[in-house]
């Protein structure tokens, strides 16, 4: 168990590794950070942009910038900000939060709208319920997120003027962009549940359950949904992690004040350490809860310890 | 809005589970709230070039000489000033009896250390003091008198003064609390003062009741930070911001149509026009450059593509700018005229015409596409490039790898034809790549040393004229500054630079 845990991290690093030089380099050919910062100037000379090149490191060899940007990861210190010289820790410890809470109401949303319909969907396999509940999780799952969080704003904000189109202010603010988020997230997880929840309803031990002449909901609710779940934590455990990584528009559209709008404002502004610390945290807590599950899976059947 | 019926039925239920949560719209009275799209992470202002940080940030700082939302400067922190020493000197009359939000007095020493700042080691790591250069020192007088001596002459200095990296900060606040500090917690001695800043969600600004130039009569000023313009739309439309700032071309007939909000649309900075390659292909000849102008309708343009939010131009600048004729009109459109030049300058029908421009840029890309269909009714053989912004600024334009015409679009915020005329104009600036003119060097080099404003502005006038007559660009518009206000605020004089100063402003 040891050495596959070994394995495991040894993978996670290299992943790590090659995301942040990925990053760091791409960034790079994007654009003169010095030239956006100068471009409201009139009188620009080259030796201006060499001033604040040199103000931002920017004119030491890619290899030591990336290095010095690695060695920042250990200690915890991503740099300052090209814009006011916040530390981009300090910038990431208040995002990060803020995504996090928002994936995590996303997610519960979603459980508790997936798994009672797709019990019921189970239940009435064929039937018109079941019929109804794949056919709306197909439109779900065909919504672009960004079109359905515009048609939310729409609705609630601009019509109804009862929620608030963007900001975190309260709990209020949280209705919308999870909103979004679940009923995507929902769209697919109601297929899961059915499917695992028919697996499970047709295995022996049910019919013997019945037999045995428990009730109805006994036997659904103890026997069925408790097998019938395994499957379904992992999956959701798996689906944490690319909910974080898919969150970044839902957060612009919403302003919410998470990773996804300070990535992508530091994309607009070539705001290079802002962009690597957030990259890199994100990258982190994928293969973090990737290697979780990974783990969990091993503990479970050990056919996947020695693969 | 049709489907809004619909859409309510749909959301009853909806809106009855939520009811408790209403009124979420609700602004406080006495505070107005605006939106911006970049936080520009620090309030200093050496940091920083952005606009956006002026919209916020001229609410808390001073210059010595200050601009209204006309453009007109008038005395700022200083009452007045003159030049002495065949112009090597201006001395500055300080406003008596002013205070730093923190209590510190404003005086002479004050001056000295903004400048020495702004010129100095912190000044040389901003995006600032390139544009201060001319200043060589500052020179304390008395305690209310400043002399600044001058390395080079530099009209345009009076105007740079009211704004950005001039602005007036707080000398022992700053060596106290430290620079970092300074960043986040601004002081200055403005109309309004910090409160609070969140960073990549807001600025808080409350009302300094002491201000020189009288009370603010709002209690408080948030900005907001959205980036996103539809965002920005749905925050005006749900009336939780009063002033919205990104407003593109699109969304303003949305703005238009809302009841409770206003449109406005206001000359501002930014100019556009197609430059000509005065070196190779067709365009070499100013015959031909002046049938292209001829033959190009600017005015359907900026009606069909730009639904009106522009105006027409003769030279590159806007009715604004400090240089701008009023007398110059811009060259009428006539096809038969255009393509009768062409066919007397021997232009060959299907010669090329290559326009290189800023791939991200929407708007301009539905302009390249409409000026190629003139410019293919007059028998020529249009093609348009798309670059990414980089490459095109620093490649294509300065080591001349250009088509026919090329893509300018610019604004200083000084209103200055200088600002952009020298670095067009002038032998061996990066953004002249063909033109050696000893003429217009002159021209553009002689102005720099003017103080004399009517002398001065008669000579920008002379290059304005001189570049239209060589025809070195296609002027094609001014693009207006779009604002989308809340009916709720009064009193809300539109600035053209969007450096916003709510002095007299009030909300209901």
């Amino acid at each position: 168990m040891a050495g596959f845990i070994l394995k495991r991290l040894l993978q996670a690093i290299f992943v790590i590794l090659a995301v942040t030089l990925i990053v760091a380099f791409a960034i790079r050919l994007s654009g003169d950070p010095a030239v956006m910062l100068l471009s409201g100037g009139g009188n620009v000379t080259e030796q201006d942009l060499q001033n604040i090149r040199q103000a931002l490191g920017l004119e030491r060899p890619f290899y030591v910038q990336y290095l010095g940007f690695l060695r920042g990861i250990f200690v915890g210190d991503f740099g300052k900000s090209f814009m006011g010289a916040t530390p981009v820790s300090a910038l990431i410890a208040q995002a990060l939060p803020a995504t996090l809470l928002l994936a995590f109401v996303s997610l519960l949303i979603s459980i508790v709208l997936s798994v009672p319909l797709g019990i019921y969907a189970a239940v009435h396999r064929g039937r018109w319920p079941d019929q109804l509940i794949r056919i709306l999780s197909l439109v779900g799952l065909s919504f672009p997120n960004f079109w359905l969080a515009i048609m939310l704003v729409l609705l609630f904000s601009i019509v109804l003027g009862i929620l608030p189109p963007s900001g975190m202010e309260g709990p209020e603010s949280f209705v919308m962009p999870a909103l979004t988020m679940a009923i995507i997230l929902t769209a697919t997880n109601v297929r899961l549940v059915r499917t695992s929840m028919l697996e499970t309803l047709s295995q022996q031990y049910i019919m013997v359950a019945r037999s045995k002449g428990l009730r109805d909901r006994v036997v659904l609710y103890k026997h069925a949904l408790r097998n019938s779940a395994i499957p379904l934590v992992t999956y959701i455990g798996l689906q944490f992690g690319s909910l974080i990584g898919g969150i970044v528009i839902v957060e612009r559209v919403f302003n919410w004040p998470g990773m996804g709008s300070l990535a992508f404002d530091a994309i607009s502004n070539r705001d290079y350490p802002v962009l690597q610390g957030a990259i890199t945290v994100l990258a982190l807590f994928i293969v973090l809860i990737n290697l979780l599950v990974d783990i969990a899976y091993g503990l479970i059947d050990p056919r996947i310890r020695t693969e | 809005m049709k489907f809004s019926t619909t859409l309510k039925a749909l959301g009853f239920t909806t809106a009855v589970a939520l009811a408790p949560l209403m009124a979420v719209s609700a602004q406080a009275a006495g505070t107005l709230t605006t939106a911006v799209a970049i936080d520009p992470g620090s309030w200093d202002p050496i940091d920083t070039f952005l606009v956006d940080w002026s919209s916020a940030a001229n609410n808390i700082f001073d210059g010595l000489t200050a601009r209204g939302a006309d453009m007109k400067l008038k005395p700022g922190l200083a009452t007045s000033w003159e030049l002495l020493d065949d112009n090597k000197r201006i001395r500055f009359k300080l406003r008596e009896n002013v205070k730093f939000h923190n209590g510190e007095p404003f005086n002479a020493e004050a001056v000295k250390f903004t400048f020495d700042r702004l010129l100095g080691e912190e000044g040389k790591k901003g995006p600032q003091q390139s544009n201060y250069t001319s200043i060589d020192h500052v020179e304390v007088v008395d305690e209310n008198t400043v002399d600044f001596v001058m390395k080079q002459p530099d009209p345009v200095l009076l105007t740079k003064l009211a704004g950005y990296g001039a602005m007036i900060v707080p000398p022992k606040y700053i060596q106290e609390k430290g620079d970092a500090y300074f960043n986040t917690h601004p002081v200055g001695t403005g109309p309004f003062k910090f409160v609070e800043y969140n960073p990549k969600v807001n600025l808080v600004l409350e009302a300094n009741p002491e201000h020189w130039g009288g009370a603010p009569k709002l209690d408080k000023v948030v900005t907001r930070f959205i980036s996103e313009a539809n965002t920005q739309v749905a925050e005006l439309q749900a009336g939780r911001i009063d002033v919205a700032t990104l407003i593109p071309f699109g969304l303003a007939p949305t703005v238009e149509k809302s009841p409770n909000l206003d449109l406005v649309s206001i000359t501002g900075p930014t100019v556009v026009s197609l430059r000509f390659n005065t070196k190779e292909g067709i365009t070499k000849d100013p015959n031909v450059r002046k049938a292209l102008i001829t033959g190009v309708d600017r005015d359907a343009i900026i009606k069909a593509v730009l639904l009106g939010h522009a105006k027409p131009i003769a030279s590159f600048q806007s009715e604004l700018s400090f240089g701008n004729d009023p007398a110059m009109k811009p060259v009428p459109f006539d096809l038969a005229k255009a393509k009768k030049m062409l066919q007397d300058a021997k232009v060959p029908a299907g010669a090329p015409v290559r326009i290189d421009f800023r791939g991200n840029d929407a708007t301009f890309r539905e302009v390249a596409q409409a000026t190629a269909g003139y410019l293919q009714a007059l028998g020529l053989k249009p093609s348009l490039q798309p670059h990414e912004p980089p490459v095109l600024l620093n490649d294509i334009i300065p080591n001349g790898k250009t088509g026919e015409a090329w893509h300018q679009a610019w604004g200083g915020w000084t209103f200055d034809y200088d600002n952009t005329a020298y670095l067009m104009y002038h032998t061996g600036e990066k953004w002249n790549p063909y033109g050696s003119d000893p003429k217009l060097d002159a021209l553009l080099e002689k102005q720099r040393t003017v103080y004399d404003v009517k002398e001065r502005e008669k000579i920008l006038q002379e290059v304005a004229r001189y570049v239209a007559d060589q025809a070195l660009e296609l002027p094609l518009y001014n693009q207006n500054t779009i604002y989308g206000v809340n009916k709720r605020v009064k009193n809300f004089d539109a600035p053209a630079d969007r450096r916003f100063r709510f002095t007299e402003t009030t909300v209901e």
